[in-house]
C-alpha cells in the first residue's frame, strides 16, 4: 500500500525569498556578482508579481525579505544591499512622480541630500510606479554589469609602469583590473597563492596567459616581498560602514606587512559591497564563519582527528587605517569617506532594516 | 494511490531513495517512541540533515521509505514544508509507506513492484550525514554503465585513518579494486572472528593491476542503475546492500553485474548514524563543520567549546559539563556531572546526578543523587528515583510484555532485557566512545570487543558445518512441537544437508546430536526424555544404518556428554541403555567404542559401569 501526502505550501509569498537564500546557502551562486544580479531579478519579479497598491506597500514587502535573509544568512551583505538600494529607489520615484503630478518642477538640481521626511507617507496610489522602478532596476543592472569594467577602466590611473603590484588569491575584478592597466603599461605582478584553497594558482596563470610578468609566491613570503612591492591591490567581500574590509582569511597579516612597509593597500569593491552594518574585529556573528577543516587537514588523517581541533576561518576583517583606498565604478575613494557613498546608495532610515 | 502524472518519467530527473528505518533496533528503547530518522542529532532531527544533503546534491525527487511510526514522519515532512526547509523548496518528496518490510531488501523489493523509479538513483541507507556533491557522481556512473553495460552500481567511500572516531568498528572492511575502480573483493572484517583474510586468486589473475584498501569509511550512499530493483526482487534472500554486494560479487559470471567504487575527495563527507558510536561520532564531527555547509544552527558560535547546549537551557556556573550535547529547554539542577553524553530536550536533572556515557531521551526526569554510568540509555518519558545506580542499562517508560519484579525500577522505569544472548547485547549496545580516554592516552580507540577477538586463536568450526546444525535442531524443535511426521523431518534435513554440502558422516553426527541438544532445552524428566527419543526413532532408524553411523552416533553422544556436565552425570547410562534396548546401537559397536575411550577421563568412569554390564551381559548368553 503506497500512501502519498502533498502539501502546499502556506506562506507562498515569501517562497520566493527562501529561495533565493537556499540559492546563495548552497553556494548555486558561485560568486558575489550572481548575487547580485540574482538579487535584482528577485527584486524585479517581487514587483511585477506581487500584489501591492501603494509604495509604503512595497517597502514592507521588501523589508519583510530583507528581515528573512539577514535571519537565516547572517553572513550575507550583497543581496540585503541591493534590497536595501531598492528601498531608496522607491522613495525617490514616488517623490518624483508626486511632484510632477503637482505640477513642480523636475527636480532642480540638489546639492545636498534631499530631506526624505517631507514625503510623510507613501501611500497613495501612483500607477506609473510600477513601470518606472521596473526601468529603473533594468538601468541598475545594466550599471552593474559594467562596473567591473569601469573599474577595470581606471587601472592606468594607479598601475604605472615597470610598478610590482602585490595580490593574494583570486578576485575576478582584480584580474580583470590588471590585465585592462595591462594593456597600457608594463608591470610586474607579485601573487600570493591564498593557502588552503589556493586560488591564487589560478589567478597567476590567468595573468601569465594575458602576457603579464608574474611571480607566485606562498602566502609566508609575503612580509620578505614587501619591499619591493609598490602596491597592494586586493578584491573584498564587504566594505563596513566604518571603511574596514571583511575579506578574505589572510588578508590581514598582508595589510599589516603593506603598512609595516608603507606600501599603499588598495581594494577593489562594487557599489553592493557597501554595507552600513558597523562592526569591530571582536563581533563574532560577522567574522567568525568557519569553513570545513577538511581544507586544512584531510578527513583521512587517522586517529589524530579525535585529538586534534581544526579551525578554517573565511574572513579576515581589515581596519580603516590600514586601507588606503577603495576603488569603486565612481573612482577611488579613501575609507573615511565611506560614510558618504552610503548616503548615496540608502536612505538612513533604512540602514537597520 | 498514485496520480497518474505523477508516475510519468520527467526526462533527466535525479532521484534518491532514502530508506528511513534501520530494522535492527539500534537505538531501542528511544526508537520505541521515536522513528529513527527523528532521533535528534545536536537538536536537529537525523531526517533533516538527509534530506538537506540530497537537495545541495542537487537530488530533485525522494522516494523516502518508512516502515514504522510513519504518522509521526508525515507530521515532520509536512511541518518542514510548512516551515520551508530549504530542501522542500527545489526537492520533491514522496513518502511511502509499507509496514510490512521487515529488511532493507524488502523495501526495494516493494520499490520494484511499485515501479516508481526508471532511471538511474540514489540509494541511502538510513541516517546519512553528508555534504557531498552527487551529481559528478551519477555522471561518473553512467560513463561507466556505458562501458560496462553490467554496471549496476557505484558505492561511495570516504577515506579514513583506522582509529578515528569517525569511522565505526562496525564497517570495518576490505576492498579490492582494479584500476577503473571495479570492485573485486568486498569483505567486512568486523564480522570475522579471525582477523586474517583470503583472497581468492582470480582477483589477481584477471587484471593487471588491483588495489586493496583498508582505509576505507562506508559513506552509506551508492548510485544505482535500475536493474538493482528487479536483482532484489529475484534474490528474496538479500536483506541488506552487504547482502547484494556479496551475492553479486559470488555470481559475477551468472549474474553478469559489476560493483563499482566511488572515493570522495577534498571537503566532501560522508557519514551516517548506524548505531550510538556513530552517533556521537556524526555529532562532533558535525559540530566541527565537516560536513560544511551542513552545519549546526547554533546562535551563538560553540565551537570553540566541548559542549553543544540546546536553546533555553541555562547551565548553572557549578555544573562541570565536558563533550556532551544538551537538547532545549532542559533544566539542570545544583552540582551536576556530565561527561560524554547526550541528553535529549525537554529533560529535568535535579542537584548532584552524575551522568557518564550515556543517553538520555527526550523529557527524562533524574531526581536528586542519581549516578547514570556506562553506556546506559534512557528512552522518553523515563523517571529515576532519587540515589539511584544505573551502569550498562536499557530503560524505558512503558512496561514491557515481559517483566520480572526486579527491572521494575520506578512507575516511569522500567529495565529492558534484550532477549538475545550476552554477546549480542554488547554488540547492541556499542560503548559511546570516551573521548577523554583516547585524548590522555595514546589508545588508538579499538573498543574492547575488538581486542577480545583478536586474542580469540582457537580456530573455528566451520560454518557450514555449524549452520546446518542449527538449521536441523530448528527442523526438529518445530518438528516435535507442532508433532509433524519424521518422513517429512527427514526430508527437511536431507535438503539442508544437499544446501550446506555436509558429508553423510557428519549428517549422522549432527542429527544425533541435534535431538540430545533438544533435551537440554526442555524441562528434565526420565519420562519426557524417552518419549523424546521415541517420537523421533522413525529418524533414528533413517540414519542408524549400518556399523559406521553406529560409531557417528556414539562420538556424538560422547561429545554432546563431554560438553555438558548435567547430562553426563545423570543420564549417559540412561542413553546408552536405550539405544542399545531399542537395537539401534549393537552390542559390539558399543564395546569397540568403549575399548577406544580415553580410560584416565572422567568420562570414561561414568561409562564403565554400563560397558561392564554389557559384558557380563555378553557372557551369561
Amino acid at each position: 500500500m503506497a500512501t502519498n501526502i502533498e502539501v502546499e505550501h502556506n506562506n507562498e509569498d515569501t517562497l520566493d525569498v527562501m529561495q533565493l537564500i537556499s540559492d546563495i546557502k548552497h553556494s548555486q551562486l558561485i560568486n558575489s556578482y550572481n548575487t547580485a544580479t540574482r538579487t535584482v531579478d528577485f527584486l524585479k519579479s517581487l514587483i511585477s508579481e506581487q500584489e501591492w497598491t501603494t509604495a509604503q506597500e512595497l517597502m514592507d514587502l521588501v523589508k519583510k525579505r530583507m528581515k528573512i535573509i539577514s535571519t537565516s544568512l547572517p553572513y550575507e551583505v550583497v543581496s540585503l544591499n541591493i534590497l536595501r538600494h531598492s528601498l531608496k529607489l522607491i522613495r525617490e520615484e514616488y517623490r518624483s512622480i508626486l511632484k510632477k503630478k503637482k505640477g513642480e518642477d523636475l527636480s532642480p538640481p540638489q546639492f545636498v541630500t534631499p530631506d526624505y521626511r517631507e514625503v510623510l507617507d507613501y501611500s497613495e496610489t501612483l500607477p506609473d510606479l510600477k513601470a518606472r522602478l521596473l526601468d529603473q532596476l533594468t538601468e541598475y543592472k545594466v550599471e552593474m554589469e559594467t562596473s567591473c569594467e569601469n573599474i577595470a577602466n581606471q587601472a592606468s590611473e594607479h598601475i604605472h609602469t615597470n610598478e610590482t603590484v602585490l595580490t593574494v588569491g583570486r578576485s575576478h575584478t582584480v584580474e580583470r583590473f590588471l590585465i585592462s592597466a595591462a594593456k597600457k603599461t608594463t608591470f610586474e605582478v607579485i601573487v600570493a597563492e591564498s593557502s588552503n584553497i589556493l586560488e591564487g594558482h589560478t589567478m597567476a596563470n590567468n595573468l601569465a596567459e594575458a602576457d603579464i610578468g608574474t611571480t607566485l609566491i606562498p602566502d609566508t613570503n609575503v612580509f620578505a616581498l614587501m619591499p619591493r612591492v609598490n602596491k597592494v591591490i586586493i578584491g573584498t567581500d564587504t566594505v563596513m560602514a566604518n571603511g574596514g574590509l571583511r575579506a578574505q582569511a589572510g588578508l590581514y597579516v598582508v595589510a599589516l606587512a603593506a603598512q609595516h612597509y608603507s606600501v599603499p593597500f588598495m581594494a577593489l569593491a562594487h557599489m553592493y559591497k557597501f554595507t552600513p552594518v558597523y562592526v569591530g574585529p571582536h563581533d563574532k556573528t560577522t567574522f567568525d564563519l568557519l569553513g570545513s577543516p577538511a581544507d586544512v587537514l584531510p578527513y583521512s588523517s587517522g586517529p589524530m582527528l579525535n585529538k586534534v581541533k581544526v579551525f578554517n576561518p573565511v574572513f579576515d576583517y581589515i581596519p580603516p587605517e590600514l586601507v588606503t583606498l577603495i576603488i569603486t565604478q565612481q573612482g577611488g575613494n579613501a575609507p573615511s569617506y565611506v560614510y558618504r557613498i552610503l548616503t548615496e546608495l540608502y536612505v538612513q532610515e533604512d540602514y537597520d532594516a | 494511490m498514485y496520480n497518474k502524472n505523477e508516475i510519468i518519467h520527467k526526462g533527466n530527473i535525479v532521484q534518491a531513495v532514502v530508506v528511513a528505518d534501520e530494522f535492527e533496533d539500534k537505538f531501542i528503547p528511544i526508537t520505541n517512541e521515536v522513528p529513527m530518522s527523528l532521533l535528534p542529532l545536536l537538536n536537529k532531527p537525523l531526517l533533516d540533515y538527509t534530506l538537506e544533503f540530497l537537495y545541495l546534491g542537487g537530488v530533485e525527487e525522494t522516494f523516502l521509505f518508512c516502515c514504522s511510526q510513519v504518522d509521526m514522519i508525515k507530521e515532520y515532512i509536512r511541518k518542514s514544508i510548512e516551515a520551508s526547509a530549504a530542501w522542500s523548496l527545489n526537492m520533491k518528496i514522496h513518502i511511502l509507506v509499507s509496514e510490512s518490510c521487515r529488511s532493507f531488501g524488502d523495501c526495494l523489493r516493494d520499490l520494484d513492484a511499485k515501479g516508481l523509479l526508471r532511471g538511474d538513483f540514489i540509494l541511502l541507507e538510513p541516517g546519512v550525514v553528508s555534504n557531498i556533491n552527487l551529481r559528478p557522481i551519477l555522471k561518473k556512473h553512467k560513463e561507466v554503465v556505458k562501458k560496462d553495460k553490467g554496471a549496476v552500481i557505484t558505492i561511495v567511500y570516504q577515506k579514513a585513518g583506522v582509529g578515528q572516531i569517525g569511522r565505526s568498528a562496525e564497517d570495518d572492511i576490505v576492498v579490492a579494486v582494479d584500476h577503473n575502480n571495479r570492485v573485486l573483493y568486498h569483505k567486512k572484517t568486523r564480522l570475522l572472528e579471525d582477523k586474517r583474510i583470503k583472497l581468492p586468486v582470480e582477483i589477481f589473475l584477471l587484471s593487471d593491476e588491483v588495489s586493496m584498501l583498508h582505509n576505507l569509511k562506508d559513506a552509506h550512499i551508492a548510485v544505482c542503475s535500475s536493474s538493482v530493483l528487479p536483482i532484489f526482487s529475484d534474490n528474496f534472500d538479500f536483506q541488506t546492500r552487504d547482502d547484494f554486494i556479496k551475492g553479486l560479487l559470488m555470481n559475477e559470471e551468472i549474474m553478469g553485474s559489476t560493483i563499482y567504487l566511488h572515493l570522495i575527495r577534498g571537503s566532501q563527507y560522508g557519514g551516517a548514524v548506524t548505531n550510538w558510536q556513530n552517533y556521537q561520532a556524526v555529532s562532533w564531527e558535525l559540530k566541527d563543520r565537516w560536513a560544511y555547509p551542513l552545519v549546526p544552527s547554533l546562535k551563538e558560535n560553540n565551537l570553540l567549546k566541548d559542549n553543544v547546549i540546546g536553546n533555553g537551557t541555562i547551565v548553572p556556573h557549578d555544573a562541570n559539563i565536558s563533550r556532551c550535547v544538551i537538547g532545549n529547554n532542559v533544566v539542570l539542577g545544583k552540582n551536576i556531572n556530565l561527561e560524554d553524553s547526550f541528553i535529549m530536550s525537554n529533560c529535568k536533572l535535579e542537584d548532584n546526578v552524575t551522568i557518564n556515557l550515556s543517553v538520555i531521551g527526550n523529557s527524562c526526569t533524574i531526581r536528586k543523587g542519581s549516578k547514570i554510568i556506562e553506556n546506559t540509555v534512557l528512552g522518553n518519558g523515563v523517571n529515576i528515583d532519587q540515589n539511584t545506580i544505573l551502569k550498562n542499562q536499557l530503560i524505558q517508560a512503558t512496561k514491557p510484555d515481559f517483566c520480572e519484579k526486579e527491572d521494575i525500577l520506578g512507575q516511569y522505569a522500567f529495565r529492558l532485557k534484550p532477549d538475545e544472548d550476552e554477546d549480542e547485547i554488547l554488540q547492541k549496545l556499542p560503548r559511546l566512545h570516551n573521548m577523554k580516554e583516547s585524548i590522555e592516552t595514546s589508545d588508538d580507540g579499538f573498543s574492547d570487543s575488538d581486542d577480545e577477538n583478536l586474542s580469540y586463536t582457537q580456530s573455528p568450526v566451520l560454518d557450514d558445518t555449524k549452520l546446518f546444525f542449527t538449521e536441523v535442531i530448528d527442523s526438529l524443535t518445530r518438528g516435535f512441537e507442532d508433532d509433524l511426521q519424521c518422513d517429512n523431518l527427514i526430508l527437511e534435513i536431507n535438503s539442508s544437508r544437499y544446501a550446506y554440502n555436509i558429508s553423510v558422516k557428519e549428517v549422522n553426527f549432527n542429527v544425533i546430536k541435534a535431538i540430545l541438544h533438544m533435551y537440554l532445552r526442555q524441562p528434565t524428566g526420565q519420562r519426557y526424555f524417552s518419549q523424546l527419543l521415541s517420537y523421533f526413532s522413525p529418524i533414528l532408524k533413517n540414519y542408524i544404518r549400518n556399523e559406521s553411523a553406529m560409531q557417528d552416533c556414539l562420538q556424538a553422544i560422547e561429545d554432546v556428554a563431554i560438553t555438558n556436565e548435567e547430562l553426563k552425570e545423570n543420564w549417559i547410562v540412561f542413553i546408552l541403555n536405550w539405544f542399545y534396548n531399542e537395537n539401534y546401537l549393537s552390542e559390539e559397536s558399543i564395546s569397540n567404542w568403549g575399548r577406544n575411550l580415553d580410560q584416565s577421563a572422567k568420562f570414561s568412569v561414568q561409562v564403565k559401569p554400563f560397558l561392564k554390564w554389557l559384558e557380563e551381559a555378553d557372557e551369561e548368553e
